[in-house]
């Protein structure tokens, strides 16, 4: 078998169908995770009694295992629960309805609230707790001192982990194939097992993450500089 | 789907999963030694700032960190038979484990070099010129100050990245290698108690993560009792730590940090 230049073409144009399911995937995974992780690393700061150990222990286990595990657990899990629930409850509602990408939607926005939790937990600890006690001492209450003082400069801070984690969760997108979900990996896949000429398609496939994952790194590097404008030293 | 939960089976199913524990330990092992050595390798030209070599560890670098584990080991088993054959290399019958090792190896290499490079940047410039100032040659000037200091900060990305690896060997199944991951999807289609499989599997791989942890927990302790450690400070209703600059905010970060959060 020879390398053929031109089927790697013909599947980079064939994947790129498939990037919408792939970034969607993504959009979710970390919007939701993002949400979760706040909620998670604000229970730990807070310390708030029995809520702080659960998020502990929820942390500790997604980070613990690997993402696929956690897919597979939800894929074959969640629907026994849900119809269990659904037969004791009475609603008409049945696991089979949940579409395959649904699965892959909450099971990774599940794992990547636990990554999220620590990046945001971070990125708050780095504030300077001067900070916070300036904001109170003209007069803020805990919630606005939190979201007008302390969350922007955690953001800043937490820029460049968030980014790191948005790219994890574009590359472990590609573990939806397990549930059937056609995003660029599987795609790549169905590409070539019309004529076995795997290497060009995955070679087609590396090429658009590679390129996906350089602008995510730009578009957070534009944004760092914008965030941090007020840290810049000098004069101008 | 399947057949109903009994708890019963996660008990008589982790003996079975922990037979297959070896070949998982095996990749992790061979892949965390290939990737050493690569990660060394790569990090030299960047280190010493060598012209074109720097220029190509920077796309290696690039291309295993912007591209899934996942591609990268169909394109490793596809491609590189076929790339060897044109240089008289044939690999067609080479086993499937060594395409997976190789693989493994390179994806940590490129964060390994990472780790390394930051970890020597991170060390004072001031030991290694008070090394001269003793007269150190450079040799003894970084086996004496510079790697016992550097290993030191060096451990806990390390500790990141045994387990980040050890989480992606779970996909070592797609090539049809019997790991764990592999081995637990054997039996769930077997007895049809998938859930009851994964969650024997899971628990396995937490046991193990938590174990290096704690393993290169204490390691750290070891490496860096030299350095004094802060007190956390006393009981606040907001766990904020009091930094001395505001402008140091930034800088403060955990900076050696190489991305590799232990995904997947």
């Amino acid at each position: 078998m020879q390398l053929d230049p031109s089927f790697i073409w013909t599947a980079f144009v064939q994947l790129l169908g498939a990037i919408p399911t792939t970034l969607s995937i993504t959009v979710v995974s970390v919007g939701a995770g993002f949400l979760i992780g706040t909620v998670t690393a604000l229970l730990r700061l807070y310390r708030i009694p029995v809520l702080s150990q659960i998020a502990s222990a929820y942390v500790t286990f997604i980070r613990g295992t690997p993402m696929l595990t956690h897919l597979l657990l939800i894929y074959f899990g969640l629907p026994v629960l849900i119809d269990a629930l659904a037969v004791q409850l009475g609603w008409s509602f049945r696991s089979v309805s949940i579409p395959m990408i649904g699965f892959a939607y909450i099971s990774f926005s599940i794992t990547a609230g636990a990554y999220m939790s620590e990046v945001v937990r971070a990125g708050i600890q780095a504030v300077d707790r001067g900070q916070l006690e300036a904001a109170q001492s003209v007069g803020m209450t805990s919630f606005q001192s939190l979201r007008r003082i302390v969350f922007p400069q955690a953001l800043a801070a937490a820029l460049p982990n968030l980014a790191n984690s948005v790219i994890g969760m574009l590359h472990g997108s590609t573990l939806a194939f397990a549930v059937s979900v056609v995003d660029i990996n599987a795609q790549a896949q169905i590409v070539a097992s019309t004529n076995w000429k795997f290497f060009e398609a995955y070679l087609a496939a590396a090429l658009i993450f590679w390129g996906l994952t350089v602008l995510i790194e730009r578009i957070a590097a534009l944004i760092e500089r914008r965030v941090g404008a007020y840290n810049r030293g000098g004069v101008a | 789907m399947g057949a109903p939960f009994d708890i019963g089976y996660i008990f008589s199913f982790l003996p079975k999963l922990l037979e297959t524990l070896g070949v998982t330990l095996l990749i992790v092992a061979g892949s965390l030694l290939t990737g050493l050595v690569a990660g060394f390798l790569v990090a030299l030209p960047r280190m010493y700032k060598i012209p074109v070599l720097r220029t190509l560890s920077g796309i290696y670098l690039s291309f295993f960190r912007g591209t899934p584990i996942l591609i990268q080991l169909f394109l490793f088993y596809y491609g590189l038979p076929e790339m060897l054959k044109l240089v008289g290399l044939d690999l067609t019958r080479a086993p499937v484990m060594f395409f997976v090792i190789l693989t493994y190896g390179l994806h940590t290499g490129a964060y390994a070099a990472e780790m390394i490079r930051a970890s020597v940047e991170a060390v004072d410039r001031g030991q290694v010129e008070a090394a001269y100032a003793a007269g150190m040659t450079p040799y003894q000037a970084f086996s004496r100050i510079v790697l016992p200091q550097a290993l030191g900060i060096a451990v806990p990305v390390f500790s990141n990245l045994v387990i980040a690896l050890l989480k992606d060997t779970s996909l070592a199944f797609t090539l049809g290698v019997m790991e764990m991951t592999g081995k637990a999807q054997t039996l769930g289609t077997l007895t049809q108690h998938f859930i009851e499989t994964y969650i024997a599997l899971a628990l396995i791989y937490l046991a193990i993560s938590f174990t290096l942890e704690r393993l290169l927990l204490a390691a750290e302790h070891r490496l860096t009792r030299h350095e004094i450690r802060e007190r956390s400070g006393g009981a606040t209703w907001f766990n904020l730590k009091r930094r001395s600059t505001y402008r140091s905010l930034l800088h403060n970060l955990p900076d050696v940090d190489t991305g590799k959060g232990g995904r997947i």
